[in-house]
C-alpha cells in the first residue's frame, strides 16, 4: 500500500529533487532512495503521502540537495583536492620564509632583504591567488566573485605595503593608504554581509578574523617603527641648538669682517667677501633643502618645530635627492672647501676647518650618502643639515680670523 | 547530542565500521543503525553521509550493487579487500584515541 503510493508518486519525486539543483546520476540513485525511505517512515506513522512527501521535503530545504552534491563532486575531484592541499602547503612556507626572513633582520644577518622579499612575494603571487580561488569554489551559495577578488586586493595591497616599507622602496605610504581603504570600506564590510546572509550557519571563523588583526597589526607596526620618538626629539633638540650656534657665529664673524675694512689688510676684503659670499649661498642653499621638504609634507612656511609629520620619509627623497640639489650642494661644499684651504698655510688652521667641513670629506658620504638621505626621516635629513650649516658658518669664522692675524 | 565537531574526522570510521559489522547496506539504513547504535546521540544527517559514502568507493574502500525496490533503485554498499583491512586499522586507531584521551582527560589520582 505504502509502496504502491510512492511507486505511483516516484516521478514526480525526482522531478522535485532535480528541480533542487541534483544533477550527477550517482547521487541521484542514492538521494531519491533516501528520500523515499523517509516518506515511507513518515506514511507509517499512518499519514497520506501528499503530507508526508511535503514534511520531508520542508525538512530537506531547498539548498541542501545542490550543497551536498557540490561537497561530493570537490571530494571526488582530486585535481581540486591536490590543489587544496598544495595551497594550504603552499602558504605555509611561503610565510616561514618571510618569517625568517624578518628575524635574519633582526639580526642583522646577510639576506634577510632576499628572504622577506621572496617570502612575501611568493605569498602575494601564489598563495593569496590560490587560497581566493579554492575559498570561493568551496562555496555553493550567494557565490560572489566580488568578495575573493576584494580580499585578494586588500590583502596582497597590505602585505606588498609591508615588504615595500621594510625594503624601503617608494610607493609603500600609499599602498598602506589603499590597502586600509580597500579593508575598511571594502572588505570588512563584505565580510559582515557575507556572514549574516549565511544566516549564521557558519560561525564566523575565528582563525579567519584572527588572522586579518595580525596582518593589521603588523602593518601598524611597520608604519610605527620608522624611528623612535626619543631619537627623533634628540635631532630636533641638536637642530635647534646647531641653528643657534649658525646665528652666534655668523655675528661675530660680521665683527670680524667690520675689524678688517679697518685693519691694514684692508687689500684682502675682496678675498674676505668672496669667502662670506660662498659660504651664504652653501646656506642659502641648506635652507632652500631644508624648505623643500617642509612643503613637500604640505606645511610650506611652517618652523621645524612646528612640523607636525617630523617622520615623514619622503620629504628627503623628494626635496634632496630627486631635484638634484643635495648633489649640487656637495660639490659647491667640497668646491668651498678647497677655496678655503688654499688661502691657509698653518696645520692646525687647516685641521680646523676639515673637522667643521668633515661632511665634504671621503668618508662621511659612505656614512650618510644619498641613500641614507633618501631612506631617512625628514628630522634628521633636517639635523643634518644644521650640522653642515654651523661646520660652512664656523670654517668661515675659522679663516676669516685666520686672514686677519697672518 | 554528540557534538559535531567531535564527530569529525570519526564519520567515515563510523560507516566503514557499520559495513564492516552488517555486510551491505544501504545509505538510509546507515543513518538509521548509527542512531539506533547511539540509542539518537548521533544524527547522522545524509548530507554528511553521502559525500563520504562516495570518497570512500572513489578511493576503492568499498563497492556498490544495485537492486530495484518497485521503481526506484537502491545501492548497496559493501567493502572491498582493502576496505577492510583499512577498517581494522581505522579502529584500531580510533581506540587507541580514545584510550589516549582517557589518560590525559581522567588522569587516575596517584
Amino acid at each position: 500500500m505504502i509502496a504502491a503510493a510512492i511507486d505511483d508518486n516516484y516521478g514526480r519525486i525526482k522531478v522535485d529533487l532535480i528541480s533542487r539543483g541534483l544533477t550527477c546520476d550517482r547521487l541521484i540513485d542514492d538521494l531519491l532512495d533516501h528520500v523515499c525511505c523517509m516518506v515511507e517512515e513518515d506514511m507509517n506513522a499512518g499519514s497520506d503521502f501528499d503530507s508526508s512527501y511535503d514534511r520531508v521535503l520542508e525538512s530537506i530545504g531547498e539548498k541542501q540537495l545542490y550543497e551536498i552534491q557540490h561537497q561530493t563532486l570537490l571530494l571526488l575531484d582530486k585535481k581540486f583536492q591536490r590543489m587544496k592541499n598544495f595551497t594550504y602547503l603552499f602558504g605555509l612556507s611561503s610565510a616561514l620564509i618571510a618569517i625568517v626572513g624578518a628575524f635574519f633582520k633582526k639580526m642583522h644577518w646577510p639576506g634577510a632583504g632576499i628572504l622577506i622579499t621572496v617570502g612575501i612575494a611568493l605569498v602575494v603571487l601564489v598563495f593569496l591567488p590560490l587560497y581566493f580561488i579554492v575559498n570561493y569554489r568551496e562555496q555553493t551559495e550567494k557565490k560572489n566573485p566580488i568578495y575573493a577578488i576584494v580580499g585578494y586586493l586588500t590583502m596582497a595591497l597590505l602585505l606588498a605595503a609591508a615588504l615595500f616599507k621594510i625594503q624601503h622602496w617608494p610607493g609603500a605610504g600609499h599602498m598602506i593608504e589603499i590597502g586600509l581603504g580597500f579593508l575598511i570600506i571594502g572588505f570588512i564590510p563584505l565580510y559582515v554581509v557575507n556572514v549574516f546572509q549565511r544566516g549564521g550557519k557558519e560561525k564566523i571563523s575565528l582563525p579567519y578574523v584572527a588572522m586579518l588583526l595580525v596582518g593589521i597589526s603588523i602593518v601598524m607596526l611597520f608604519t610605527n617603527v620608522n624611528m623612535s620618538k626619543y631619537l627623533l626629539d634628540t635631532y630636533m633638540k641638536e637642530s635647534v641648538s646647531n641653528e643657534a650656534r649658525v646665528e652666534a657665529t655668523r655675528e661675530r664673524t660680521a665683527h670680524l669682517m667690520e675689524m678688517f675694512r679697518d685693519s691694514a689688510h684692508a687689500d684682502n676684503l675682496q678675498t674676505v667677501t668672496l669667502i662670506h659670499e660662498k659660504a651664504r649661498s652653501l646656506q642659502i642653499m641648506i635652507a632652500e633643502m631644508q624648505e623643500g621638504m617642509i612643503a613637500h609634507i604640505k606645511q610650506p612656511g611652517v618652523s621645524i618645530e612646528q612640523v607636525r609629520r617630523i617622520d615623514n620619509r619622503g620629504a628627503g627623497r623628494e626635496a634632496i635627492v630627486d631635484t638634484g640639489s643635495g648633489g649640487e650642494f656637495a660639490q659647491a661644499a667640497i668646491g668651498y672647501r678647497e677655496m678655503l684651504e688654499e688661502m691657509i698655510n698653518d696645520p692646525v688652521t687647516l685641521s680646523q676647518i676639515e673637522d667643521h667641513l668633515e661632511f665634504t670629506g671621503k668618508v662621511w658620504p659612505h656614512e650618510y650618502g644619498a641613500r641614507d638621505v633618501a631612506n631617512g626621516p625628514l628630522m634628521k635629513n633636517y639635523y643634518k643639515l644644521t650640522d653642515a650649516s654651523k661646520g660652512i658658518a664656523l670654517s668661515e669664522y675659522v679663516t676669516i680670523s685666520y686672514l686677519l692675524h697672518h | 547530542m554528540i557534538a559535531n565537531d567531535l564527530l569529525k574526522g570519526t564519520l567515515r570510521t563510523i560507516v566503514l565500521k557499520l559495513l564492516a559489522d552488517n555486510g551491505r547496506m544501504y545509505g538510509y539504513e546507515i543513518t538509521k543503525k548509527v542512531e539506533e547504535l547511539s540509542t539518537g546521540k548521533i544524527k547522522l544527517t545524509f548530507g554528511a553521509l553521502y559525500p563520504v559514502l562516495h570518497k570512500l568507493e572513489a578511493d576503492g574502500h568499498i563497492t556498490t550493487e544495485t537492486e530495484y525496490i518497485g521503481k526506484r533503485v537502491r545501492k548497496y554498499y559493501t567493502l572491498t579487500e582493502t576496505g577492510r583491512s583499512w577498517t581494522e586499522q581505522r579502529v584500531d586507531e580510533f581506540f587507541d584515541f580514545v584510550t589516549t584521551l582517557t589518560y590525559v582527560l581522567k588522569p587516575t589520582p596517584a
